[in-house]
């Protein structure tokens, strides 16, 4: 069973990458990829371990992410590391890509939350990104992701619903974004209700 | 199954030719396979200057004063890239960090048991407790990579 829970992406970064192989660290974190499209996380570029630092000529997509916990992020083997050249475009692709971060947020009222300036991700054995972290005026502020979020290279536009699941610390964010999910989870159920054919 | 040898009660033992009967140094550290379920080798620190490793195939027996090996010649320098991190002390048993599969730091390798006979690992001693040997996945440059305790 994983123990799932809060972190930001740029905690991510330098995280040590160990296949349960050979226990060694074959890597370590250098950026969260996260695909603006589809709402997801992609997976992470990667640095070198050790004294001769730098980018890594692997990558790790998140399907080959065994789990994300607090002192490493684990493969199952060496070669679950994905080199550049056959990794997805979208894991490597710089050009085309919207850097997310110090992009406006507003709510569909017209009202400005705040800045894009980290990535809220759920670790565990199935990682996934689960909000933003925006930087306002007023403090920090936590906004769930959701597939009915719109985005352009100029701000996202958050759904109404999600105005009731916006928290000011990464403790209250983690009990919402439960709320969250499971109140898009019934919306679902009675869109199927509509659907059910009339009793006789 | 014979008896349960402790690496930290073999660590310093004297290695005896049996052919020769001449010490050919002293118990440094052990070469484990690389799932780590098995001794494969000794690390022999002391006379010879340019070898270092004693396959677990020419060790005799493991007395409680010296570990018995069958030849003088039997010490080689470190053949694989796996022998040479455990000799230069790249890959550490004792003070390695142990890491669950689901990427948590539990604990720190305090001791490791094996089989006097087979070499098998029976099980490793942690600042929190002991680990049996079922729950090991692999010994590297950063961890004891262990399962979850059920």
């Amino acid at each position: 069973m994983s123990r799932a829970s809060l972190v930001l992406a740029s905690e991510l970064s330098g995280r040590p990458v160990v296949s349960i192989d050979s226990g060694n660290d074959i890597a370590e974190i250098r950026d969260t990829v996260y695909d603006s499209h589809g709402n997801h996380l992609i997976g992470f570029t990667l640095n070198k371990r050790g004294w001769f630092r730098g980018r890594c000529k692997q990558t790790l997509p998140i399907e080959s992410i065994a789990a994300i916990g607090r002192d490493a992020v684990i493969v199952e083997r060496e070669q679950d590391l994905i080199d550049l050249v056959d990794a997805p475009a979208t894991l490597t692709a710089s050009r085309g890509s919207i850097p997310i971060i110090g992009i406006e947020v507003m709510t569909q009222a017209g009202e400005q939350l705040g800045t894009i300036d980290d990535l809220v991700v759920e670790t565990g054995d199935e990682p996934r990104a689960v909000g933003f972290r925006l930087s306002s005026s007023g403090g920090p502020v936590f906004v769930p992701i959701s597939a009915q979020m719109a985005l352009s290279g100029e701000r996202l536009l958050l759904p109404a619903e999600a105005d009731a699941f916006v928290r000011h610390d990464l403790a209250g964010f983690g009990a919402s974004v439960g709320d969250y999910r499971s109140s898009l989870d019934h919306a679902t159920e009675r869109d199927d209700l509509t659907w059910a054919p009339p009793s006789r | 199954m014979g008896t349960t040898v402790s690496l930290t009660q073999l660590k310093g033992r004297r290695v005896v030719a049996t052919d020769d009967a001449k010490q050919i140094g002293q118990v440094e550290h052990l070469v484990l396979s690389r799932d780590a379920r098995s001794v494969e080798a000794i690390h022999v620190a002391g006379k010879k200057q340019h070898a270092d490793i004693v396959g677990w195939a020419d060790v005799s027996s493991i007395g409680n004063d010296a570990m018995m090996v069958t030849s003088a010649t039997s010490a080689r320098q470190p053949e694989s890239d796996a022998d040479a991190e455990f000799v230069t002390g790249d890959v550490v048993i004792i003070g390695a960090r142990v890491l669950d599969t689901e990427g948590d730091e539990i604990a720190m390798v305090t001791d490791l048991q094996f089989d006097a006979d087979s070499g098998v690992i029976v099980g490793v001693t942690t600042t929190t407790g002991t680990i049996d040997a079922n729950r090991i996945r692999s010994l590297g440059t950063f961890a004891l990579v262990v399962d979850p305790a059920s």
